[in-house]
């Protein structure tokens, strides 16, 4: 347990201190929101969730691969694959509450008559996705460059993909848009359980093909024993 | 004199003189690099002097102990050995054997360009 | 020899200008230590020093010059550091590795290379740009996969690359924590252990400072510490001198002889060759044969 709350700790004090990359993540979902105020209100909160998520998977995607160049080492120093992932994992849930708190009351401030609840069921379910998203693409690609690429593709097919259509399913944030279309448009019941559903099954997924990545990523040793000589 | 050149001579035989120097007696660091300055060698560096004496004194040809503390702090004296007499005489005894070999060619060498420039033969 | 009256520190990082007796003669206590020499002789040669500034009343510099420049004519004059003190235990074999043979593309570039190293002993890794040294450490520590062979550890292991290992925004005394944690050391014991091996090889870490604002012979001495931390059995280097001056450079020669006095198994891939009679064994693969 102490291990897993060091590499988280120290995986948050490594975000904090580029300070410009914070700022940037922090005022994206803003764009997206104010791109979409003036006439569709609830289209904002749509495109305010789509932008936490782009912004968090960023942070997930550049926190996994700045840790590589430590990783033999902290593998040699008894760490095993589950601290590493959950702590990374830890930090990137705390952070992202961080980032969308301030969204929430935005939208709880600025927005009415909207099911308060979806929203926040849409941030929590995002800020999950997002956390596994880019340390899964951080662990499969071996630079930022091609995942920073991967999620430019994933976020500009979400917006540009019609909902409807079945293969707009595979993408990870999927059941934002239709808890959203619950949350503003006061649909029934179906659009909550699809989307949290969803969400449920999407963190699920992209969480166990960390874990793979990861543990084929370190790669066996099996030519390694430790064991007593003689 | 030339510096680079002196400096080259001498370090061919700062360590005999040492040896010379303390044949008239016991002595210790500073005293030596006055007696080498006064005997016209020039003034001698501290960093120059005492890794000779230590490598005269692993060589055993010099030995030491401290002295002093009663009038005035104490000090490293050394004295010669007896293979440092020995070395002595024979380096004497070397070196002007090659001072004069070298004296000789150097005069020689010099008769010889003055006769050429002079054209005669 | 010309020397000017002020002194020429160069990159020593001495003061400029006439420096005081008493720092003057400290710091070639210092440098003296470093070259190995014992402390009784280093004690008469600094009296020495001492007893010449007080007589002739000329300033350090001038009178011996720098003293890490003296502190090595005298070293070269006694001839080398003192020889290790015999009777050192050597304990169980902490590393064996047998067999490796690694081939990358068509090249053969470990042949069948054996390597036993015991608990207080020191193998040094020798040979010629890319006859495998790195590729051999990093077997043994598990980070690449041989096409042959088998490495057998007792105990815990600690590897030091040449570069890297080192994460770009965390400070040293987190890095410390973090790599401590894994070991299982508490934080103060972890920051402890870090900061005497900094200490060891002559750096201060200055808190709040993070790695990627090190100059890169600070960094690998950062990269040193961690893979020291936690006093792992076996100690694998791959030359982790990279960008240390000539006293750091003495200083980890040093540390190598204390830990490994201390009982740890250390192997050193390097391509100086000056320290070598004072290892115990020593494996030359460019010609493929392990020389002890």
């Amino acid at each position: 347990m102490t291990k897993t709350l060091v590499v988280a700790e120290m995986a948050v004090r490594e975000m904090a201190r580029r300070r410009v990359v914070l700022i940037i993540l922090l005022l994206l979902p803003l764009a997206f929101y104010l791109s979409r105020r003036g006439d569709q209100l609830g289209q904002s909160i749509r495109f305010v969730c789509l932008g936490l998520g782009w912004a968090l998977s960023t942070a997930a995607l550049f926190a996994g691969s700045a840790a590589r160049t430590i990783e033999p080492r902290l593998r040699l120093s008894g760490y095993s694959a589950r601290h590493l992932i959950a702590g990374r994992l830890a930090a990137l849930w705390a952070v992202g509450v961080l980032l969308s708190a301030p969204y929430f009351l935005l939208v709880r401030l600025d927005q009415h008559d909207v099911r308060y609840g979806a929203i926040a069921a849409i941030m929590a379910l995002t800020v999950l996705v997002s956390a596994s998203f880019g340390l899964a693409l951080s662990v499969v690609l071996p630079r930022e460059l091609e995942g920073t690429l991967v999620l430019l593709a994933v976020v500009g097919l979400q917006m540009m993909l019609d909902p409807d259509d079945t293969s707009a399913r595979v993408l990870p944030f999927w059941f934002s848009r239709e808890l959203a279309t619950y949350a503003v448009d006061h649909t029934g019941g179906g659009y909550l359980d699809r989307g949290l559903l969803h969400g449920v099954l999407a963190v699920a997924v992209l969480t166990a093909l960390v874990a793979v990545a990861f543990r084929v990523r370190q790669g066996r040793r099996p030519h390694l024993r430790f064991e007593p000589l003689r | 004199m030339e510096q680079d050149r002196r400096a080259q001579w001498l370090r061919g035989v700062l360590d005999l003189c040492v040896l010379g120097t303390l044949a008239a007696g016991e002595s210790y660091g500073y005293q030596l690099a006055q007696a080498l300055d006064a005997a016209g060698l020039g003034p001698i560096q501290g960093g120059t002097l005492y890794p000779v004496l230590l490598r005269l004194q692993r060589a055993g040809l010099i030995a030491a102990r401290w002295r002093g503390g009663e009038s005035g702090p104490a000090r490293k004296y050394y004295r010669l050995t007896a293979a440092g007499e020995t070395t002595l005489r024979q380096a004497a005894t070397d070196w002007s054997g090659f001072a004069g070999r070298v004296g000789a060619i150097l005069s020689t060498g010099g008769t010889a360009v003055r006769t050429a420039a002079g054209g005669a033969q | 020899m010309s020397r000017d009256a002020g002194g020429a520190p160069g990159a020593h990082g001495y003061r400029r200008g006439p420096m005081r007796t008493d720092g003057w003669l400290a710091a070639l206590a210092a440098e003296l230590h470093r070259h190995g020499l014992g402390s009784d002789l280093t004690g008469h040669v600094v009296a020495e020093a001492a007893a010449h500034l007080r007589d002739s009343g000329e300033s350090p510099l001038a009178a011996f010059g720098p003293p890490d420049t003296y502190a090595a004519a005298v070293a070269a004059s006694v001839g080398g550091p003192a020889p290790a003190p015999r009777g050192r235990v050597v304990g169980p074999v902490r590393l064996a590795a047998r067999g490796i043979t690694k081939r990358y593309r068509r090249r053969t570039v470990l042949a069948d290379v054996d390597l036993t190293v015991r608990a207080g002993e020191v193998a040094a890794i020798i040979g010629a740009n890319g006859s495998g040294k790195s590729t051999l450490l990093r077997i043994c520590a598990g980070l690449a996969r041989p096409d042959r062979g088998t490495v057998r550890i007792d105990g815990r292991l600690g590897y030091c690359p040449q570069d890297g290992g080192v994460s770009d925004f965390l400070t040293a005394d987190e890095h410390f924590v973090l790599i401590g944690a894994g070991r299982g050391l508490d934080r103060s014991a972890a920051r402890r252990a870090g900061l005497g091996d900094a200490a060891a090889l002559d750096w201060a870490p200055k808190p709040g400072v993070q790695a990627r604002h090190l100059s890169g012979g600070t960094r690998q001495k950062l990269n040193l510490a961690l893979a020291r931390l936690g006093t792992p059995d076996v100690l694998l280097l791959d030359e982790p001198y990279q960008g240390f001056d000539r006293g750091s450079y003495l200083d980890f020669w040093h540390q190598v002889w204390r830990w490994r006095d201390g009982g740890t198994a250390i192997v050193v891939v390097t391509h100086l060759l000056n320290q070598l009679d004072r290892v115990d064994t020593v494996l030359d693969l460019t010609r493929a044969e392990a020389a002890a």
